[in-house]
């Protein structure tokens, strides 16, 4: 690809918009990927438990706030 | 990414950006399915495959059916937690 065309504001914006996607993308599949493991430990039903719904959900809050306090911890403010 | 930019159509200064996101989307939901596909078979393997036997059985079969869209689902509860709650 020409470099040239990176010029293009519009496009920068663009490619910035989708770069913040796949990022929110990555996050999910990654949060899914570990939440999965630690609230779907039985068999697999067909539908979700109220019990596996909760797991999942708080298991990604309860990640967001790990993901804070440790980059809060590893630069001294805690 | 090297053979993702390298894949790009090539592209001089009079380019329309707009076909060039147009590809750069399309390629990113591809990477992105892909990548989507692989996880989950390997989770709805480690699920319902415990035994392996010479063909799979049909409560396997149907384990996996489920095991698929109970991913989906949860992919689904994972990003309303993280996107769409106010605390």
């Amino acid at each position: 690809m020409d470099a040239s065309a990176l010029n293009n504001p519009r496009l920068k914006a663009m490619i910035e918009e989708e770069r913040t996607k796949a990022m929110a993308n990555e996050l999910v599949a990654k949060l899914t990927f570990l939440c999965w493991d630690k609230c779907v430990t039985g068999s697999v039903g067909s539908s979700f438990s109220r019990s596996e719904t909760s797991c999942l959900s708080n298991c990604a809050k309860r990640f967001s706030e790990v993901k804070m306090m440790t980059m809060q911890r590893f630069t001294g403010r805690s | 990414m090297d053979s993702f930019s390298s894949s790009l159509p090539s592209s001089g200064p009079g380019a329309n950006p707009d076909a060039v996101m147009e590809q750069i989307k399309a390629q990113l939901a591809q990477a992105y399915a892909q990548e989507f596909l692989e996880t989950v078979g390997n989770k709805c393997f480690e699920k319902c495959v415990t035994k392996p036997g010479s063909s799979l059985s049909g409560s396997e079969s149907s384990c996996i059916s489920r095991c698929v869209d109970r991913y989906i689902e949860a992919t689904g509860i994972v990003s309303r937690a993280l996107f769409s709650s106010q605390r």
